[in-house]
């Protein structure tokens, strides 16, 4: 397997030279604040903004909320059309592409035209009916990516099979999708969390339009028309994500662990 | 699976669509609804009243050539997205690399998947721009001009190559599961009867993962048609694609016409609904042999 | 041009006679209805574009109400959307003040999303930038100017003709898409009057030739130029506003130093307008905060941001700019020659532009 190992290396570097040279130029760029030399000060005016740590803890819990309601609606749903309906996958799949051409400023114009504060539904009017509405914005942006990763994890399972001998075994619908086919899709479910995390944190049309306090928005207002201070800031959002992935990633491997011990 | 008979002989797959409700409830709400303006407002003219001329404007050579650039760009940095994540992704998950790398590439992707717009235009013109990163090393410690040699950023392989940042990390995202999917012991049998690695992939493991392949194709294909804020921060005027059309109507601060601004968004409603069909039809035969 | 200068001549003439005046005129009642409504709702005002930043904070101190800032980054059209979408909504999504292209308070107008008002510096607002009946009123502009980044650029060129020139080759950049950007639109605007040609359809032909051959030159790249972008040197010189160019000097500080140039000849003036919505939820915070943007005190928080404030001519008169603000700005001679296009030009060249850019200028697409 030396060969393969060989194969696998050049993959890896190659990816990484392709990915880490971007982000190393950009880094560069932002020490170069102050003239002549390379200074952090870029970063200092960034972080020293009180606003900075407020948004970005508002646009955290969003996207973990966001990830929450995208597992409920996709994965019953996923699993659903795969074991019931087939025909009406192509029909599904269609509907989950449409966020992706869709521009969300469409999308969020029409919240308001039909959710304001004269209509049926009047979310606009309230924080929490305008939260609301901001958490089903972003699952909307998130469900092509959500859609694809746990209709993938399912597919690579045999959900049929497990269906049946779940439901011999005398267990309900509910049952059957939190203890048997979520814990086997898991690792698709994280693909998919991972990136509405990131769509969230980096959102900016309908927070803004929304008015809502988000870290997309704020990013907005620091970088406009300013040099230096953006690209630290694409570093900050960069590695401060990462982070919050990892730490993502670290919890769901501790709960493998306590539930493989049962 | 127990089949009840209902009332009338109907059986328990008639309850089946109920299954759906919510999700469709859902779209119906907060997705389709929402955006029925654009429908409406591609059919509708300024007045108000019903006509086809919107539909009808978008077949100028200037449009149906910036469809043509779309629908190449998109499929360029999706094929090429697909091929180079897959084999980023083997390597991490089948290539026997050391496990503690596997964790960091997947959160290193969902971070760089969304990376785009503004930063990532700025990111590659800060590399392989004129007076890029890359650009000036390459040209003092080897003695390489990078545009003498034809390279531009500001082109269409430029783009592709920028759309790639985002395009990679999906495929590696989503192909992951899917290569975990892959058991080991049908590898393992394949080894037995005599199979060499590459007759392996070739027979057994690419068929089952075709129907994958070709889905996360169509995603990464919708993915790249729709993204605007990359192209426009990098070659504002220069590649016109669809979404940088799209926006000068209905955005920007110079009066456009709304209503082609609609039609064009309906338009990429349906170039996305065949590429979908493509590939729901290619799938289907693919599958035929696949359980 | 001389219009503008007697109809603000005229009214200066009024105001002196009418004696001091205090900032505006106080109307009690006004304030008293703003502060029970408590917030006014802007939009699309980037706290660097003419120093929309100190604005805002002024109105904050002097009145002690909440300014609601929705999506800095929206264009004209996205403003009127904003308006529409909201008609039937009061909450805190619906602009109360719009900040918009010249040509689109027309617009507005026709489509019934404006509601009429008058501030009591109506007067020296020159006639031919606001509507007879107060829906919208122009209020501020600037001139076409280019940004150049002096560590890559030694020598800055002094007016459109030089940019062709070969030492510039690969440095002019515009600020955005000539399709959909005002800016940008009346860039190449003033490129065709440079060329000698008349406001309107023909200096926009004529400015579609000049990028054509800057494009063939290989001076014209075609990149969204922004501050970044001129620091990094992807974009050494920039045509921008001249307010944005001075107000994106300054947040440099130095690094890069920056010239702004004011073109010899092509000096296109854009005017911008602002507008009370329909639908407005606060309507007197809204009329309170273009009382405030028209008193003497708002007008020269936007003169601090190099924009040229519409009750210019009006202020100088009556001496109440300081002279180390005057001192900041450009010499004036550049915006004596400045072109006001008119309603009818302003259309004609932003069709005529917005339809030819790809087919004349044709950055073609190698690959």
């Amino acid at each position: 397997m030396r060969l393969q190992h060989f194969w696998a290396w050049l993959s890896l570097a190659i990816g990484m030279v392709y990915f880490f040279l971007p982000l190393i130029a950009t880094f560069e760029f932002s020490l170069r604040m102050r003239r002549g030399v390379y200074s952090f000060d870029a970063y200092r005016v960034v972080l020293a903004d009180p606003n900075f740590q407020a948004t970005f803890g508002y646009s955290v819990a969003m996207a973990l909320l966001t990830i929450v309601m995208g597992v409920v609606l996709v994965v019953p749903t996923a699993y659903w059309v795969r074991l019931k309906l087939p025909r009406w996958r192509p029909v599904i799949e269609f509907i989950t592409l449409l966020p992706l051409v869709i521009p969300a400023i469409v999308i969020v114009f029409g919240y308001i035209r039909l959710y304001n504060t004269s209509s049926m539904l009047p979310l606009t009017g309230t924080a929490t009916g305008t939260n609301f509405l901001l958490l089903v914005g972003y699952t909307v942006l998130a469900l092509p990516y959500m859609y694809r990763a746990v209709d993938t994890g399912l597919r690579a399972i045999d959900i049929a099979t497990l269906t049946e001998a779940a439901q011999s075994l005398g267990a309900g619908w509910t049952t059957i999708l939190v203890r048997v086919i979520l814990p086997n899709v898991l690792v698709a479910v994280l693909s998919g969390a991972f990136l509405t995390f990131a769509i969230v944190i980096g959102e900016f049309t309908m927070a803004a339009l929304l008015n809502r306090p988000a870290f997309g928005p704020y990013l907005q207002v620091l970088g406009a028309n300013r040099a230096y201070e953006p690209a630290a800031l694409a570093v900050i959002a960069f590695g401060i994500t990462w982070a919050c992935m990892g730490l993502i990633q670290l919890v769901t491997r501790l709960q493998k662990h306590t539930s493989a011990r049962r | 699976m127990a089949l009840t008979a209902g009332p009338g002989g109907r059986t328990a797959r008639s309850w089946a669509w109920v299954g759906i409700m919510p999700f469709l409830a859902f779209a119906l709400l907060f997705l389709i609804l929402p955006t029925m303006q654009i429908v409406v407002g591609a059919f509708r003219n300024p007045e108000g009243a019903f006509t086809l001329q919107n539909i009808a404007n978008l077949f100028t050579p200037a449009i149906l050539g910036s469809f043509w650039i779309s629908i190449r760009i998109s499929f360029a940095s999706a094929f090429l997205g697909c091929v180079i994540g897959f084999g980023v992704a083997w390597a991490v998950t089948l290539g026997e690399l050391p496990r503690w790398l596997r964790g960091p590439v997947m959160t290193f992707s969902g971070v760089a998947s969304n990376f785009a717009g503004v930063p990532l235009a700025f990111a590659f013109l800060a590399t392989l721009g004129r007076v890029g990163l890359v650009t000036v090393l390459l040209r003092d410690w080897f003695g390489i001009n990078l545009f003498a040699l034809g390279f531009n950023l500001l082109s269409f392989w430029g783009l592709t190559l920028t759309y790639l940042f985002f395009q990679i990390p999906l495929m590696i995202l989503i192909i992951t599961p899917a290569l975990d999917g892959l058991k080991r012991e049908w590898r393992e049998a394949a080894e037995i009867l005599g199979a060499s690695p590459f007759q392996y992939w070739r027979m057994v493991a690419l068929p089952i993962l075709w129907p994958t392949l070709l889905g996360t194709l169509a995603l990464l294909f919708a993915n790249a048609f729709g993204a605007v804020a990359t192209a426009y921060a990098l070659t504002g005027s220069s590649l016109t694609i669809v979404p940088i059309l799209l926006f000068a109507q209905i955005r920007g601060d110079v009066l456009g016409d709304p209503h082609l601004g609609y039609a064009l968004a309906f338009g990429m409603i349906v170039v996305t609904g065949v590429g979908n069909a493509l590939y729901i039809w290619m799938r289907t035969r693919a599958e035929r042999w696949v359980k | 041009m001389n219009r503008l200068k007697s109809a603000t001549a005229l009214g200066g003439l009024v105001l002196a006679a009418a004696g001091a005046l205090p900032a505006f005129a106080q109307d009690q009642a006004l304030i008293d209805a703003a502060k029970a409504e408590g917030t006014v709702t802007t939009v699309a005002l980037p706290h660097d574009w003419c120093n929309y930043g100190g604005v805002i904070e002024g109105f904050k101190a002097t009145y002690g109400l909440e300014v609601n800032e929705l999506n800095p980054d929206a264009g004209s059209a996205d403003e009127l959307e904003a308006i529409r979408a909201n008609k039937d909504n009061k909450g805190p999504q619906a602009p109360d003040v719009i900040d918009v292209g010249y040509s689109f308070g027309p617009t507005a107008q026709k489509e019934g999303l404006l509601q009429p008002y008058k501030v009591s510096t109506w007067d020296t607002i020159p006639d031919d930038i606001k509507d007879p009946d107060g829906h919208w009123y122009g209020d501020y502009y600037g001139v076409m100017a280019f940004m150049v980044n002096d560590d890559l650029v030694p020598e800055p060129p002094a007016d459109w003709s030089d940019l062709l020139k070969p030492e510039y080759a690969g440095s002019v950049a515009l600020s955005g898409d000539p399709k959909a950007s005002n800016q940008a639109i009346s860039a190449v605007h003033a490129a065709g009057l440079a060329a000698g040609a008349e406001p309107g359809k023909a200096a926009a032909e004529a400015g579609l030739k000049f990028f054509a051959d800057l494009n063939k030159a290989g001076n014209f790249v075609p990149v969204t130029g922004k501050a970044g972008t001129l620091a990094q040197g992807a974009t050494p010189i920039v045509v921008y506003w001249d307010y944005n160019a001075l107000t994106g000097r300054d947040t440099l500080k130095g690094n890069p130093p920056v010239t702004v140039v004011v073109p010899k000849s092509g000096v296109v003036a854009g005017v911008y307008v602002q507008a009370i919505s329909a639908f407005a939820p606060h309507p007197s915070a809204a009329k309170l905060w273009m009382e405030y943007l028209y008193s003497d005190e708002g007008q020269l928080k936007w003169l601090e941001g190099y924009c040229h404030p519409i009750r210019f001519n009006d202020l100088a008169d009556r001496g109440v700019i300081p002279q180390a603000l005057l001192d900041k700005l450009p010499p004036p001679e550049a915006y004596k020659a400045a072109v006001f296009p008119t309603l009818e030009q302003q259309e004609a060249m932003s069709a005529e532009i917005k339809s030819n850019w790809d087919g004349v200028v044709g950055v073609s697409v190698p690959n």
